[in-house]
């Protein structure tokens, strides 16, 4: 399956192509007051305003550091960027290598070097769960 | 495409058209009513009941076709003068265009109404006498009518044509107007504001790496210029004007006041003023049900009003007019004015007791959801929902209603909401070098630099004009700025709906209409957010929410109780300090303020609200440990309040204080009845009396609050 690797800590997640937009590198964040944890703030992409989730929290991973990058997904909700520590890298997902028991996840599957844990985004970014305050 | 295809494609535009039509029929018809025999106006409305029969006959619908006929054959009587245009032969008439109007979508749909289509002719080939004599008298119910006007007037949103002015007047031409989904013009409005963002990119740019002003090159100067103009032309493409819902009022103002035997004369004016197609539906309802309660309600019948000196034909008139932003409809009308006493009488019976309360407020219990003046539920009012529409209505567009009435004289309601929701007039401000805008119909005024402050029980206040205001670091205030206090830097008040709220600011930055951009479904709605917008720089606008704003304020007050040092952006649980909390509920300022001293004072955590609503919406959001409430407060007051406390599960344990100036025994009754576990005469006040009660209270909380009160 054509996915996208996206870094997120010391995790590789894999985004199925389909639901991947694009990538924007160290997007500028507006921060919203009183937001929850899973929301870094607005981004611009080409005049269109979307929000930047927190991947770390939003995956039960703890919050990221820092966002070097962002991947644009196009979710049943409108678009969200999903913040990563590193670029994201085009992969083939070869084999199932095991389960995945977070909210969102699929399996992990071998990706040429790497093991990523497949995303369902239709799971992974539903409003109640980005809503949470933790 | 297919022939099929074609078919379909021609009925449906036929039904698009047809609308317009009839629309156009209908005002002809009433025009016809009051403008006897004139030739030009009877060969308009024949030449419109002539075209519709031509294009039904064209596209087979043969029932409307049958009508249409019909109809023409009695206009046709009308143009030889064989028959003249009495009030029941134009009700005969209009039935029969609200009857084709009815047809159109059934028949477009395949479903036979030839039935209907046969009752439609038979009523307009034996049309009643009119049985309407001449004013004053009013109509005969009692007669016999084949055709009664519908009590209920037609869809106050006629379709989107334009309508005609006045009698006689130019008749659309088909090719002058086309028809296009709103979703279109809406998509354009957004492409467009996309272009004007990627201008000044493009002008941001050329500065960057050419060093060149964008002004200054002809091109792009040109460029953003034209596309300016476009703007504001595609901005001005959403507008209708307010003739659109205005003149249906015509046809409802006459069906309504024939059926109830008054004679009303309905004026307009402004009827060219232009709003936003989404904020002028909001006002159609309102809009319709203030004009049938002025007719229902405040018009006197003809011989009352003759006897009290008055003219016998009742007059309304609505009037729209553009002051700013915002565009003020004001429905008056000459007739009896509200009756305050009853009102008065109807909440005490609804147990929402105005005994306190001054006519200028207890004019606004009118618009409690189901308080009703009418004596009796009718098919046209008397079910007390009407006036809560138009409250509900108005609030959903960010507008608002107010009320006057002169008892003999007559009633005006004054409707004010913004001329467009796609644009925003926000003030610009900037707070720990970031910029967000303020909503303009939440901003009272910006105050300079130079202020000196006070502080009152730890508070910061600033004096505006005759107030003294609270107020707060606006970057504090957001979680932005670590610098809690305020030193008399610039400042902007904001109002929420009931309080207003200073906040000093690095800068004001001047008045600007904003777009505010689609967020997506996504993002969590967030209290202190109204929305964003991208600058021409490409960085985002915040565009902050009054309400939201002053509430937080009042969270994270610095310096007293338990404010959140640390994590001024997230709202604490007042009951998290271990300090018993404290809702005191008081539509009188100085009364709240006083009373919230008293209790910080002795230690308490205390929060406030304007009225009981207020209140329930607190208490949803954070639990409270005590409420103290004043008695006589609009929208929903201390009894009120007291018993939806003690109806809900969750609060019904919740001790509740009645303060107030009702010392009457029935009074103290009615509120121990109504749950409340003391009531205090504020006669009788003393802080330390107060303080025992308060203090007794939660003494008896920790032992007796599991157990059930009621």
């Amino acid at each position: 399956m054509r996915s996208v690797l996206l870094l997120v800590g010391r995790d590789w997640f894999a985004l199925p192509m389909a639901a991947f937009q694009e990538v924007v590198a160290a997007p500028v964040v507006t921060a919203l007051p009183a937001a929850p944890p899973t929301v870094r703030g607005l981004f611009n992409v080409r005049g269109q305003i979307i929000p930047l989730l927190d991947t770390g929290v939003l995956l039960g991973l703890g919050p990221l550091p820092g966002c070097s990058f962002a991947a644009v997904v196009q979710s049943r909700y409108g678009p969200a960027g999903l913040a990563t520590t590193g670029a994201p890298e085009p992969a083939e997902l070869a084999w199932r290598v095991g389960p995945a028991h977070g909210k969102g996840t699929v399996a992990a599957y071998a990706a040429g070097e790497r093991i990523a844990v497949l995303l369902d985004p239709m799971v992974l970014l539903a409003p109640a769960d980005v809503a949470a305050e933790s | 495409m297919d022939i099929t295809g074609q078919e379909e494609r021609f009925r449906r535009m036929f039904a698009e058209e047809a609308e317009g039509r009839l629309a156009t029929l209908s005002e002809l018809l009433l025009a016809l009513e009051t403008t006897t025999g004139d030739p030009e106006l009877l060969a308009a409305v024949f030449r419109e009941a002539h075209t519709l029969k031509g294009a039904a006959a064209v596209v087979g619908f043969a029932d409307v076709l049958q009508v249409a006929h019909a109809l023409e054959e009695v206009l046709e009587g009308l143009r030889r003068g064989d028959r003249t245009a009495t009030a029941a032969l134009v009700d005969s008439l209009l039935g029969a265009v609200d009857g084709i109007r009815e047809m159109i979508p059934a028949v477009l749909e395949g479903d036979d109404r030839a039935d209907h289509a046969e009752r439609l002719v038979v009523s307009l080939q034996t049309p009643p006498p009119d049985p309407a004599p001449a004013d004053p008298t009013p109509p005969d119910h009692a007669s016999p009518d084949p055709t009664p006007p519908d009590p209920t007037p037609p869809d106050p949103t006629p379709p989107n044509s334009t309508p005609v002015a006045a009698a006689g007047a130019g008749i659309r031409g088909i090719g002058e107007t086309i028809r296009l989904p709103v979703e279109r013009l809406d998509e354009l409005v957004r492409l467009v504001g996309e272009a004007v963002a990627a201008s000044l990119r493009l002008g941001r740019l050329v500065t960057e790496r050419l060093g060149v002003e964008p002004a200054s090159v002809p091109e792009l100067h040109e460029l953003s210029r034209v596309l300016g103009d476009l703007q504001q032309r595609t901005l001005r493409a959403r507008m209708i004007p307010f003739a659109t819902i205005a003149e249906p009022l015509r046809r409802a103002t006459r069906d309504l006041a024939r059926t109830l035997g008054k004679t009303v004369e309905l004026e307009l004016r402004g009827q060219e003023t232009e709003l936003d197609r989404g904020v002028l539906e909001q006002v159609a309802d309102p809009l319709l049900h203030l004009v049938r309660n002025a007719i229902d309600h405040g018009i006197e019948p003809p011989d009352e009003r003759v006897l009290l000196d008055k003219p016998p034909t009742g007059s309304i008139m609505v009037r729209a007019l553009q002051l700013g932003s915002e565009v003020v409809v004001t429905v008056a009308d000459d007739g009896r004015g509200i009756d305050l006493e009853r009102v008065r009488e109807r909440a005490r019976e609804a147990g929402d007791g105005l005994e306190g309360a001054g006519d200028g407020d207890a004019i606004y219990a009118i618009f409690r959801s189901g308080l009703s003046t009418a004596p009796e539920v009718s098919e046209v009012s008397g079910r007390g929902v009407g006036l809560d529409v138009v409250r509900t209505s108005l609030a959903s567009v960010r507008g608002r209603v107010e009320v006057r009435s002169e008892p003999g004289a007559g009633t005006e309601f004054r409707l004010s909401v913004p001329i467009t929701l796609a644009v925003l007039p926000c003030l610009v401000v900037e707070a720990a070098g970031r910029r967000y805008g303020i909503p303009m119909h939440s901003v009272v005024s910006g105050e300079a630099a130079g202020w000196t402050g006070d502080y009152v029980e730890g508070q910061a206040v600033i004096r505006v004009r005759d107030q003294v205001l609270p107020v707060a670091s606006l970057a504090w205030t957001l979680g932005t700025g670590d610098e809690a206090a305020v030193n008399g830097g610039p400042a902007v008040v904001v109002a929420s709906l009931t309080r207003r709220h200073a906040f000093q600011v690095d800068a004001l930055l001047g008045q600007r209409d904003v777009v505010l951009k689609d967020l997506g479904r996504l993002l969590p709605r967030l209290d202190l957010l109204a929305g964003a917008s991208v600058e021409p720089d490409g960085s985002i606008l915040l565009v902050l929410d009054a309400s939201g704003l002053v509430n937080q304020a009042r969270w994270i007050r610095p310096g007293v109780r338990g404010a959140v040092e640390s994590s001024p952006a997230q709202p604490a649980s007042p009951a998290s300090t271990g300090q018993p909390s404290l809702l005191v509920v008081d539509d009188t300022a100085v009364v709240r303020e006083l009373e919230r001293s008293i209790l910080e004072l002795a230690g308490y955590q205390v929060r406030t609200a304007g009225d009981g609503q207020e209140a329930l919406a607190m208490l949803a959001d954070a639990p409270a440990d005590l409420v103290i409430t004043d008695v006589d407060m609009p929208w929903c007051d201390g009894f009120e309040l007291t018993r939806a406390i003690r109806a809900e599960p969750r609060l019904a344990g919740l001790p509740v204080v009645i303060l107030t100036s009702k010392a009457d025994d029935a009074d103290r009754r009615r509120g121990l009845e109504a749950g409340a576990d003391a009531y205090v005469v504020k006669g009788d006040f003393d802080q330390q009396a107060l303080l025992e009660i308060v203090g007794r209270l939660l003494g008896t909380l920790t032992t007796a609050r599991a157990g059930d009160r009621r």
